[in-house]
């Protein structure tokens, strides 16, 4: 969350635990809970872009309360925009949402407002302080119960200006009753940077939120109504509070009025009022006339239809997905988008609560080859084989050589060096070896003097001393195994000397370990995929659920018309012909 | 290939000079940091003149004179015309500061290099961001992105990342890693091989003294301050002067002092007030106290700001401590300040940051200190008798000259509108809110009557026939009372100290008799100068506040980041030389030390192409995780799109057999504990690791320094033919990747 909604997070929680009235028991969370959350949360700028596993996001005003932010989501290239309560409109202190600089592939966007269309604002500001202009001169009292926070403020803003406009007006008190109010001043005085250049050059000059004609009203034994007065309280649905309590006072008086400035949520005292009844209930259970005046004047910063739709088709999202609205209003909105946006192919859901809606988007991942790999750039039909590595969503091929320049991973080479006891002749081991290796060099070590076996470039043997052999190599499967080999091949020795070992008896022809083959390939693909036939011309014929394919063993083609299946038969021949074809040692 | 970038230095290499850089890349010219310095020598800005037209952007990092000194001169003078870039602070920070430049300069000489519109104009083309976002250029610098990162040192303080097809130029100088009490350290660490990094070598034969100088710091002042003595800390405009403000309140606050600490330049005020609503660009702990308890840390308890030296003159005598800008001595309110305590014994003179080069306080600071130094004293004073006289009539002359001109105009122009322009008129506080609101005017304390000489206040309304002073009238309300009045009118003023910085233009009568208001207004004056000698006899001490990574660290940074390509500017010969022969050694082997305009073509040589990864090959494709990283080995097929992008499709012929490659970074130390919690016993033996009782595990060779050398470790495993061998080697490979 941006820094502003931070510090309001604390104080709006914090407010919330002191005035709940609820048991210890039934308390969702204790002040010690928002306390350690305060921890846990990580703070952002707008615009401030943040990776976590190489999904990034960043944030953009949303205009709505300050701090308020949209997000936009990047992953893999997919970018998603959820913008929360927002508005198009700026106003006195807040900067109206921003227009991000790409569009988004999905929109995720607030319907409270649905198909409506607020008042032009100078027309409600005109509006309100002309109802206040009017009470005032009459002698009257105004009350404003309202939120502590976001259209508070901006309430505040039009009051100090009016008054500062209005000098006749400067003995006429203007309260905020909210304590809660009060210690969010601060922090609209400090995120100055988060409002927009209006607030900004005002600040250049004073603090515009060291309001000069508003003070604030900590409760109401504090306050002395002797004459005219706007006093804003909350809270905001008049349901009990310092609001109330003023309402009590005041509303069988005619020459005072109260301005409701939002939304009010149904069931509350205040809207009852809208409608405007002949008497209401006071706290203390009587019934009172209702006399004063009162004005709905609407001060949302939500955006209306002509700003979402505006918003919409300036960013041509190809998905929109409506939350946060009345159903009905929702469905409202849809349709009307819907017939506005119809030539652009867009897709508009509005899901329900805990529904989930499913996209599936096929980015093309893009790789880029540096490095050594990179030196000549491939014909088409070449191969490339390196690492692939990726981060995040970033893929980049190189040789292993190259790894650690362009990335923080490094190679490791492990030589191993292993003493074997064996007392024969060392002769005797060479001879051993070349009956089942191709290669063995010998030479003599050239500091100490002693016998050195070759075998395949690999591992070299060393007569240490009479009664040892030692042998090193470096690291990698092949050369393992031949020194697993040459280790179980001496050991043999030691065991079985003397002994007249029989030439050519182990060696097979060539066709019978083809053939060899062949049954160890027929009985792994039979175990892989099940019905498996040999057809005519020596094609091998795989039938799974009714799809058919023809592997033809000499050269691995596959034909099939299920490419699934094709591309899972080739690749599984390939890693069976790779497991039991012999081992090329001269490999690089 | 590789994106091309070369790199120009246009002041500030191979010495202390300020910062100023042409880098280019693939033909977009990013000048960064336009640096002057105190002494405002225009034969300085000789190499940026030549390039100035040319250059498509400008980055500032630093909110301080060396880093952006010259702009407003430039954008004047020079013809630089580009968009500049910034953070919030410094866009802001930087603006006070050369306020507070100029109206010192303009104290004690005919300062004429440029005026505080200059100025105005020169920072309204800037466009600010905040850290981590990336801007995306459009036009020509198309497909460029910069995005401004923490440096620590200065509040907003930058190091800029431009990028460019997925390759990075940083450009990183006077960062911090060090945490300090309003500013994070640097996140310079967190990038890793980029193409190109271009830093600074000016720290890089310093080494900071430990901790314990925050002890000699306070001991310093307060010893002095209990024998009756001043302390002087001579410091710059809004830049340190921050930090050690927090520290002085804390210090205060701690031993609960009372001595009076003045923080005195220009512009004070409206810095600590913007400072205020600067939170977000600020440390962790300043922010986690203003969320939980809304202390705003630049609510200063013990300190006085002050904008005006006679301010301090009235000051209750005893001993205090005074933060006074310039802090190169050369003017304003600390070269006042030390001339007159100087010559006192019991007084100090505390410098926290090195002395430009070539200053009073670089003099100040040598070893040892001067017994006595030639100052130069300036005074505006009121031009009278003779000198009065024709200056006045130069100014009638001028005044004709003007209106002639005027009226010529006029009459070509249609008589059809006459009268004052109705927008001026209406409501009183209509006006004074437009004035109040002229954005960045209000903070520069012009005057009314200043307005007339230097900028031709304001602009006479079109339809007006000759230049008139603005006619407001007062469409006065009357009520059963007589004339509505506005008890605002008859209030005597009695702001705040802030109001008064803030107001210098607004209200004519407001502005005392001080010598400021001689600067701003047209009274006419001039500046009179003498030479004294001034007898050293204070103290003198200098104790690092300067908040830059020291030379120790500055190479840890160096040898993490690991560029492939390294430029070293700003710093002494000698320093640039030792961390550059350091550099080559342990860092990377492309280590380039460019002259005042000599462009060297830093261009990664490094050879790349696009592919694409067809989803036929990855879904064959098994990939690690090896940290941040997934890593794997691919054989594939080269085909081609149908946008004719190379794309990689699944080996259709078996797989070449390549070299296993063991991917991993063995630790010995980790291995170790590794080895134990499977029930061996290890024990370090001469550099090798003994596992039981025959098998020893070692690493040979270069020990595995990024970047340079073969980046390949050798490890050695040895030991008699047995289980046990067998064993540890399956552990030892359970540390590598094998591909």
């Amino acid at each position: 969350m941006t820094h502003a909604t931070k510090a309001i997070y604390k104080l709006l929680l914090t407010d919330y635990v002191k005035v709940s009235k609820v048991s210890v028991e039934d308390m969702l969370f204790d002040e010690q809970d928002i306390n350690r959350s305060m921890d846990k949360i990580e703070v952002l700028d707008f615009h401030q872009t943040v990776e976590v596993n190489g999904i990034k996001f960043w944030c953009y005003t949303a205009g709505h309360v300050l701090g308020a932010a949209m997000f936009m989501v990047d992953i893999a290239g997919v970018r998603v925009l959820y913008t929360g309560d927002y508005s198009r409109e700026e106003d006195r202190h807040l900067r109206a949402a921003e227009l991000p600089q790409f569009s988004p592939d999905i929109c995720i966007i607030e319907s409270t407002y649905g198909v409506q269309l607020h008042q032009p604002r100078n027309i409600r500001e005109k509006r309100f302080t002309d109802v206040i202009h009017s009470t005032i001169s009459q002698g009257g009292r105004v009350l404003i119960p309202a939120f502590a926070l976001g259209r508070a403020q901006e309430l505040l803003l039009i009051l100090d200006e009016y008054w500062s406009n209005h000098p006749e007006f400067h003995n006429i008190p203007i309260y905020y009753a909210s304590p809660l109010a009060k210690k969010c001043m601060a922090v609209y005085q400090t995120y100055i940077l988060s409002m927009n250049e209006r607030i900004r050059n005002q600040f250049a000059n004073s603090n515009p939120f060291k309001f000069k004609h508003i003070s604030p009203l900590n409760s109401i034994d504090d306050f002395s109504d002797v004459g005219p007065s706007v006093v804003m309280a909350s809270p905001g649905g008049l349901q009990s509070g310092l609001s109330r309590q003023l309402f009590d006072i005041w509303c069988s008086d005619k020459k005072n009025a109260c301005v409701i400035p939002g939304y009010v949520v149904e069931g509350t005292l205040a809207k009852t009022i809208i409608s405007e009844p002949k008497e209401v209930t006071l706290m203390n259970g009587l019934t009172a006339p209702l006399n004063m005046q009162v004005h709905y004047i609407s001060f949302s910063a939500h955006a209306d239809y002509a700003q979402t739709s505006t918003f919409l088709k300036e960013l041509m999202p190809p998905n929109i997905i409506l939350v946060h609205g009345e159903s009905h209003e929702m469905g409202r909105l849809k349709t009307k988008l819907m017939t506005e946006l119809a030539d652009c192919n867009t897709k508009i859901i509005t899901p329900k609560n805990c529904q989930s809606v499913e996209m599936y988007f096929n980015s093309e991942k893009m790789a880029k080859t540096i490095g050594r790999l990179a030196e000549k750039t491939p014909e088409v039909g070449e191969t490339v084989s390196g690492i692939l590595v990726k981060k995040g969503f970033t893929y980049q091929i190189m040789a292993p050589d190259d790894l650690h320049i362009f990335s923080q991973l490094s190679t490791a080479n492990i030589t191993q060096r292993i003493t074997v006891p064996y007392s024969g002749a060392f002769g005797v081991i060479k001879y051993r070896l070349e009956q089942i290796y191709e290669s063995v060099e010998s030479s003599t070590d050239e500091e100490s003097g002693v016998p050195t076996l070759r075998v395949h470039d690999r591992v070299t043997l060393k007569q240490d001393s009479e009664k040892h052999i030692s042998m090193h190599w470096t690291s990698d499967p092949i050369s393992d195994m031949v020194s697993d080999s040459v280790v179980a091949l001496v050991l043999n020795i030691n065991r079985e000397v003397p002994k007249v070992v029989v030439e050519s008896e182990a060696i097979k022809s060539e066709e019978e370990s083809g053939k060899k083959a062949e049954k160890v390939i027929h009985a792994l693909l039979v175990s892989l995929f099940g019905d498996v036939k040999l057809g005519d011309n020596g094609k091998v014929v795989i039938n799974v659920d009714g799809n058919v394919a023809h592997l033809d063993k000499q050269s691995g083609d596959v034909e099939s018309e299920n490419e699934g299946l094709k591309e899972r038969v080739k690749t599984a021949f390939m890693r069976i012909q790779r497991a039991v074809k012999p081992i090329p040692l001269s490999a690089p | 290939m590789g994106t091309s970038v070369q790199v120009t230095p246009l002041s500030g290499v191979f010495n202390e000079n300020p910062l100023s850089y042409l880098v280019s890349i693939d033909g977009f010219n990013f000048l960064i940091d336009c640096g002057w310095n105190d002494h405002f020598d225009p034969s300085l800005l000789q190499p940026l003149s030549k390039v100035a037209s040319t250059i498509d952007a400008v980055l500032l990092s630093h909110p301080d004179t060396l880093h952006l000194g010259a702009l407003p001169y430039a954008m004047k003078q020079l013809g630089l015309s580009a968009p500049v870039f910034s953070t919030e602070p410094v866009y802001r920070l930087g603006l006070l500061t050369m306020y507070d430049q100029y109206l010192s300069r303009r104290q004690v000489s005919e300062f004429d290099l440029f005026t505080l519109d200059d100025i105005d104009s020169a920072f309204q083309s800037v466009t600010r961001l905040t850290y981590s976002q990336n801007y995306h250029l459009s036009g020509k610098g198309e497909g460029i992105v910069v995005a401004p990162h923490v440096a620590g040192h200065l509040l907003g303080g930058t190091v800029w990342k431009i990028t460019k097809d997925g390759e990075d130029v940083i450009y990183a100088v006077d960062y911090n890693r060090r945490k300090e009490k309003h500013l994070n350290g640097t996140v310079l660490e967190s990038f890793v091989r980029p193409a190109v990094l271009i830093t600074d070598a000016y720290n890089a034969l310093h080494n900071q003294p430990p901790r314990q100088q925050r002890e000699m710091f306070q001991d310093a002042i307060s010893k002095t301050l209990r024998a009756g003595g001043n302390v002087l800390l001579p410091v710059d405009s809004a830049g340190r002067v921050l930090e050690l403000l927090l520290i002085l309140e804390d210090y205060w606050a701690e031993h609960s002092l009372n001595y009076p600490i003045y923080f005195l330049t220009y512009v004070s005020s409206s810095t600590i007030d913007y400072v205020k609503s600067f939170l977000e660009w600020m440390g962790d702990s300043i922010t986690k106290s203003f969320e939980t308890s809304r202390d705003n840390a630049f609510l200063l308890k013990h300190v006085t700001l002050l904008i005006n030296k006679s301010e301090l003159d009235n000051a209750p005598d005893g001993p205090k401590l005074v933060l006074a800008s310039m802090a190169s001595l050369e003017a304003g309110f600390s070269h006042d300040i030390f001339v007159e305590w100087a010559s006192d014994v019991k007084n100090l003179v505390l410098f926290t940051e090195r002395g430009q080069f070539g200053t009073l306080a670089r003099m100040l600071q040598a070893d040892p200190p001067p017994k006595a130094v030639k100052v130069t004293m300036s005074r505006r004073v009121p031009l009278v008798g003779e000198e009065l006289i024709a200056y006045e009539e130069e100014q009638t002359r001028l005044k004709k000259e003007e209106a002639l001109k005027a009226s010529l105009v006029k009459e070509e122009e249609s008589k059809a509108s006459l009268g004052p322009d109705n927008n001026l008129s209406g409501d009183p506080m209509v006006i004074d809110a437009n004035n109040a609101n002229a954005s960045a005017d209000v903070v520069e304390p012009h005057g009314g009557r200043y307005r007339d000489i230097l900028i031709d206040g304001f602009v006479p309304p079109s339809t007006s026939v000759a230049p008139m002073f603005p006619f407001y009238e007062n469409n006065s309300e009357w009520d059963d009372f007589g004339e509505v009045i506005n008890p605002d009118d008859y209030i005597i003023k009695d702001e705040d100290m802030d109001q008064a910085a803030m107001h210098i233009g607004g209200d004519d009568g407001k502005l005392d008799e001080g010598s400021a208001s001689l600067i701003l207004d047209a009274k006419p004056s001039k500046v009179v100068s003498n030479e004294l000698t001034v007898q050293v006899k204070c103290l003198l001490i200098f104790i690092d506040y300067e908040g830059r990574a020291d030379g120790r660290s500055i190479k840890t940074i160096l040898s993490h980041v690991a560029p492939l390509k390294l430029v070293l500017v700003h710093g002494s010969a000698e320093a640039t030389e030792h961390l550059k022969q350091h550099c080559l050694k342990h860092v990377c082997p492309h280590v380039y030390t460019p002259q005042i305009e000599e462009t060297i073509d830093v261009t990664s040589d490094l050879c790349a192409y696009k592919v694409q990864l067809s989803e036929k090959l990855m879904s064959n494709v098994l990939f690690k995780k090896l940290g941040d990283y997934e890593i794997a080995w691919v054989d594939a097929e080269v085909g081609k799109t149908e946008n004719g992008m190379l794309s990689l499709l699944p080996i259709s012929t078996p797989a070449p057999p390549h070299k296993s490659v063991l991917v991993g970074d063995l630790k010995m130390a980790d291995l170790k504990p590794f080895l134990s919690s499977k029930g061996i016993q290890v024990e370090f033996a001469g550099g090798a690791l003994r596992c039981g009782e025959y098998v020893t595990i070692r690493k040979v060779g270069p020990a595995g320094q990024k970047g340079g050398g073969s980046g390949t470790q050798q490890i050695v495993i040895e030991g008699p033919l047995c289980e046990d061998y067998y064993k540890i080697r399956a552990y030892l490979y359970s540390q590598f990747y094998l591909l």
